[in-house]
């Protein structure tokens, strides 16, 4: 009897600091998914709640205040298939309302990636422009011609949306799906 | 022994395993921000002391100390301890483009911040307190002449501010660096 609660308590310890440690590398709660995008907008306030708390402290992150802006990441393109290093994909053309953003690809945990152009993301005053106001960054290993964000050395990566001075940053639920950019897969190699 | 006896017994051993696993993993969530050692708030201590401006790294490659930052932004940063008095923290804002101060708790969450829309004449200010200091603040307050200072309680008596400057091009990021170097954390002195 006493070897059995043994067992189950090791056993027990072993699968809850287990799942601990996978649900703390990307805390699903309090998580808005539009589109592509996943925005967290709470996770840097007194009112996230504890696995996005635990999950900030262990990243070392400096989470950005509702206040200043906002932070969307995408893992996935428009059609939910996971990013791919081999792929071209071209992300635009509009981003919600904010006084600037800019667009930057990551590894997976949040670093820029080395690569030759020196190039880890686009400001919103920098970009290049289409006739109507819109744009269009391509994203690739391979050199495009435009605003071309190169993915670098890396298997995983991420896309990351700024918004800074938004009048959104109140509501991230708010955030109309149609307002967002795309990311459309144009082939890969 | 019979075949229902030992499911019983069975089924009693998983229902204690996922008790003890489900308790573990609550105590875990609820304890990593209390004893990580490395957050972000540790992070910031091996660049700088107490009470002093230093800059924050820009986010690059080969920066690999704080996750999720824009390398089109400059940073910089103070940490504060209030048991030695309010702090009054002053960052002055550019000609333009996007400034903000925010104000973190020890464990690294927001509880305030401003940009330079609400600057006046050219500088984000504010005082940030504990809950006693404020009492203290509000208790020795000239009724006819009100403070004019945007006072802000921390939930924390130590934390750290951090001021953002956003570079509209590549060529501009060098400006945005010397201008967040102008933040200032000075300690004031505890009200008698």
């Amino acid at each position: 009897m006493v070897v059995k609660a043994l067992a189950a308590g090791a056993i027990g310890l072993a699968l809850g600091v287990a799942a601990s440690g996978s649900i703390l590398a990307d805390p699903p709660f309090g998580v808005v998914t539009i589109g592509p995008w996943r925005v967290a907008a709470k996770a840097g306030s007194l009112e996230a709640d504890p696995y996005t708390r635990a999950a900030l402290a262990r990243s070392g992150e400096i989470p950005l205040a509702l206040g200043e802006g906002l932070k969307l990441v995408a893992r996935v393109d428009s059609a939910g298939r996971p990013l791919d290093r081999r792929c071209l994909y071209r992300v635009g053309s509009r981003t919600p309302a904010a006084r600037y953003w800019t667009l930057g690809l990551t590894d997976a945990d949040g670093y820029p990636v080395d690569n030759a152009a020196g190039r880890y993301g686009f400001r919103s005053s920098e970009i290049l422009r289409e006739g109507d106001g819109g744009f269009s960054v391509f994203v690739s290993a391979l050199a495009h011609a435009g605003n071309w964000l190169p993915i670098g050395h890396v298997q995983a990566f991420a896309l990351s949306l700024r918004l800074y001075d938004t009048p959104l940053a109140a509501s991230a639920g708010g955030i109309e799906k149609s307002s967002v950019p795309t990311i459309d897969r144009e082939g890969c190699a | 022994m019979s075949l229902t006896t030992r499911l019983g017994g069975a089924a009693l051993f998983v229902v204690a395993v996922a008790a003890a696993a489900a308790l573990i993993h609550f105590a875990v969530v609820l304890l990593v921000p209390v004893v990580a050692a490395h957050d972000a708030y540790a992070r910031l201590a091996e660049l700088g002391p107490p009470g002093t401006t230093a800059p924050l790294p820009r986010a690059g490659p080969n920066e690999r100390r704080f996750p999720w930052g824009d390398p089109a932004l400059a940073g910089s940063f103070c940490r504060f301890d209030l048991s030695g008095g309010p702090l009054r923290v002053k960052a002055p804002v550019g000609r333009a483009g996007f400034a903000s101060l925010s104000f973190h708790t020890r464990r690294g969450a927001v509880f305030y911040a401003l940009t330079d829309r609400a600057a006046t004449h050219g500088l984000m200010e504010a005082v940030i307190v504990t809950p006693a200091q404020m009492r203290q603040l509000v208790a020795h307050d000239d009724e006819d002449e009100p403070s004019q200072d945007l006072r802000v309680v921390s939930p924390t008596v130590a934390g750290f501010v951090v001021m953002r400057a956003f570079s509209e091009l590549p060529s501009l990021y060098a400006a945005s660096a010397d201008q967040v170097k102008a933040l200032t954390c000075a300690s004031e002195p505890p009200t008698p």
